[in-house]
């Protein structure tokens, strides 16, 4: 109290004008982040702080809240074939459209960084199906894949092959989820990747190449390495949204959530079942929770190996002839 | 690259979300003058080819200051999902909603979400509906949440090209008989599928998911016990041995392994030459094919394998949140009387259930099904029909435990009948139990 008195009255000396300058200055930069921070505890934090309390609960869908149960939603869900079934799915899909997806981007950027005639044009071309929003292209590929009457089907049996139970059998199924999610992405991931690319100077490909390595030595053993940071991003942010995978399956059987028999169910429409058909939200939400931690596990894996490539980067070179660490601990223990 | 469509996703929640509030607050701003004469618009969810969308137009002349804004969802399982969620969120649900006979259980247990229509006079009405529809749509404590639309009686959708084609009767009093007219029953109905099978080297039937779901309904007590409580699966032989019989069909290839809905195209392609067809299952056969289409080989015949039976039928009911509750229980009401019941059943088929709408529709012919003369099949179809008694998990039971087993089977994945049934009582277990 008294510190603040002995100080005002040098304050006092400050015209409104700066009085509201110096405001500026402090607050301003925290309002102007401000409207991401609301809006995040909003539609971020409070979801998933009530989420965590709903989990807790024997929560109907339409009666509500009913008793407190502790954990035993989480061991239920935990317990419940369905979840490790939709886990495998998660899993599988996520594996058959992150890896071609990430060879096809890669290959792409690198042809879209040579000196191409209309750059502009064949970059924009590649982002095009990213701007068609998921559902129609779920539904359009579900057409494409249906198996009784899709053009894939009269492929197949032009070519007297067998037919392919799209919808039914797992893997098929698998595959046909991950082509849409391809489609979709691969286009967008390349231009991050060129970007990635652009920013590698020339003069390391001119020495290179005065040095006589050929495109596909320059390819592996410039770009790849230079852009590894950005496919690391890549990695994460595609890991991150093919765990949360839901409208791709769910509309490509819309009737059924991901399949008559769960063949093609992943986490996000399981949780789905449980919420809706089932109006179990307790143990929906306890299965969002249980997402919400598999991605913070994945996410971790992910930095511990990023971390663990810059490590071996930053190591020095060892110099052919110097003995080894271990060496050196070898001969000393001898 | 995800990231980013999470922060769209948020952005574009974030704005929703204002709107919302926005709007919200000149909904409630505006309703306070109240609902005589102002403009109103009513929102209104119906589901499949109910043909409820007959009347808008007449409506909306007749009541100039009204604009009806109409969803229409696919499949009553989507009508299902969206209505839950949104009577969870306590927000969002339409003015009307349609509501079908195999979730209305659920919808009953949290029945202060929608209004009681004896504040809107529906008691003076009462008698127009069949007793047992009424009383279909009233809740444990006597509140009325639904006004009857359609009921579903069932007869037999069937190709009389191709009967003709393989030898068997074509015409429809016929085929009436052949399957066994009042006696039919579904050991003479799978003897005639096996007897096309024979005859035209095709399949008889596109999927046995239909059949079974009128097999159980035509039950006294189908998947619950009357209680609608009990669960009447389990140790049930008369279920169980239809669903062998069933197994048997499709291993003798009576089958054509297809899935229950969308099968236009394998129609047309003459796949299968029945369908099982409640009244509102006319639309959707007819839906397979251009509008206006009267060559396409269907007729519909006067019976039903295992004798009368009722199959859905759906209600409107008007929701708590409803900002125009009078307007909207109005026109809920206006939709479900005799007039409109009828002019929807011409459109797409659904049998009123209102006994002056059966009447109106007595001599309606279906150009579709070859003239057939629906109303009067329909009439006969369900003299005497009371529906059965459905329970909380009446259609998850229906669209999850039994239909991804038939699928199995229809696939040849299973082919022994008693594994199936165990498998059908695993999965029962796991998701109801």
């Amino acid at each position: 109290m008294t510190s603040s008195t002995l100080t005002r009255p040098a304050r006092v000396d400050l015209t409104f004008k700066q009085k509201l300058a110096r405001f500026d200055y402090r607050v301003s930069p925290y309002l102007y982040i401000a409207p991401f921070f609301i809006l995040f505890a909003l539609i971020g934090i409070f979801p998933i702080a009530y989420t965590l309390n709903v989990s807790l609960y024997d929560w109907h869908l339409l009666k509500g809240q009913g008793d407190f149960v502790g954990l035993n939603n989480y061991v239920s869900v935990l317990s419940d074939p369905f979840f490790w079934n939709a886990f495998r799915n998660t899993i599988s899909i996520f594996l058959l459209s992150a890896i071609p997806q990430l060879i096809i981007a890669t290959g792409l950027a690198a042809l879209l960084d040579q000196a191409l005639r209309g750059k502009t044009f064949w970059r924009m071309s590649i982002l095009l199906p990213y701007i068609v929003a998921p559902v129609a292209v779920a539904v359009i590929f579900a057409q494409i894949f249906n198996q009784y009457h899709g053009p894939v089907a009269g492929l197949l049996e032009a070519f007297g092959l067998e037919p392919i139970r799209w919808a039914f059998d797992v893997l098929p199924s698998h595959f046909a989820i991950a082509s849409m999610v391809n489609w979709r992405w691969t286009g967008y991931n390349a231009l991050i990747l060129l970007a990635a690319m652009q920013a590698i100077p020339r003069d390391v490909y001119e020495s290179a190449a005065l040095d006589g390595a050929n495109k596909i030595r320059r390819f592996w053993s410039i770009t790849v390495p230079m852009i590894r940071p950005t496919l690391i991003f890549v990695v994460i942010t595609s890991t991150i949204g093919g765990l949360q995978i839901f409208t791709e399956p769910k509309l490509f059987d819309g009737r059924t959530n991901g399949g008559s028999d769960r063949q093609f169910q992943t986490i996000v429409l399981y949780l789905y079942e449980l919420a809706f058909p089932r109006r179990d939200f307790g143990r929906a939400s306890a299965t969002a929770w249980i997402l919400f931690l598999i991605i913070i596990l994945a996410g971790l894996i992910n930095f511990a190996i990023t971390r663990a490539i810059r490590t071996a980067d930053a190591k020095p070179v060892p110099i052919a002839s110097g003995p080894t660490a271990a060496q050196r601990a070898k001969g000393a223990a001898s | 690259m995800k990231t980013s469509r999470r922060r769209i996703a948020a952005s574009v929640a974030g704005v929703a979300t204002l709107a919302l509030l926005a709007t919200g607050c000149a909904a409630s701003g505006s309703s306070d003058g109240g609902d005589k004469g102002d403009k109103v618009t009513l929102s209104i969810t119906t589901f499949g080819t109910m043909g409820v969308d007959a009347n808008y137009k007449k409506y909306m002349e007749e009541n100039p200051n009204v604009t009806i804004e109409a969803t229409n969802l696919e499949g009553g399982g989507a009508a299902r999902d969206d209505a839950y969620a949104k009577i969870a969120a306590g927000t969002g649900l339409s003015d009307i909603v349609a509501i079908e006979e195999g979730w209305l259980g659920t919808i009953a247990e949290v029945s202060d979400s929608f209004v009681d229509l004896r504040d809107y006079g529906i008691e003076d009405k009462k008698d127009t509906w069949l007793d047992w529809k009424y009383e279909q749509g009233t809740d444990a404590d006597g509140r009325v949440i639904g006004a009857g639309l359609d009921i579903g009686p069932q007869g037999l959708c069937y190709r009389g090209d191709l009967f003709e084609a393989a030898g068997l009767p074509s015409e429809r009093t016929a085929v009436a008989e052949y399957f066994g007219g009042e006696n039919a029953t579904w050991d003479r109905f799978f003897e005639v599928g096996q007897e096309y099978k024979d005859k035209s080297g095709k399949a008889f039937y596109h999927s046995p998911r239909f059949f079974w779901n009128s097999f159980v309904n035509q039950q006294k007590e189908g998947y619950y016990k009357k209680d609608g409580e009990t669960l009447n699966i389990e140790g049930n032989d008369v279920l169980k041995d239809q669903f062998v019989k069933i197994v048997e069909a499709e291993k003798a290839g009576l089958g054509a392994g297809l899935p229950g809905w969308d099968v236009g195209p394998e129609a047309k392609e003459g796949k299968y030459a029945v369908y099982m067809c409640p009244s509102w299952m006319l639309g959707i056969v007819q839906g397979y094919y251009d509008e206006g289409t009267t060559d396409s080989g269907w007729d519909f015949a006067d019976v039903l394998p295992g004798g009368s039976a009722n199959w859905g039928g759906a209600f409107l009911g008007v929701s708590e949140s409803s900002e125009h509750k009078e307007e909207a229980a109005k026109l809920a009401l206006w939709l479900a009387a005799p007039e409109q019941q009828a002019a929807s059943f011409e459109l797409a088929g659904p049998y009123p259930s209102t006994v002056e709408g059966q009447k109106l529709v007595a001599d309606t012919k279906s150009a579709f099904f070859n003239d057939a003369p629906i109303g009067e099949i329909f009439a006969a179809r369900s003299e005497g029909v009371i529906a059965q008694v459905k329970g909380p998990e009446d259609s998850n039971i229906q669209d999850n435990v039994f239909g991804p087993i038939f699928d199995r089977v229809s696939q040849g994945e299973i082919t022994d009948g008693e594994t199936a049934w165990k498998e059908a009582m695993k999965l029962l277990n796991q998701i109801v139990g």
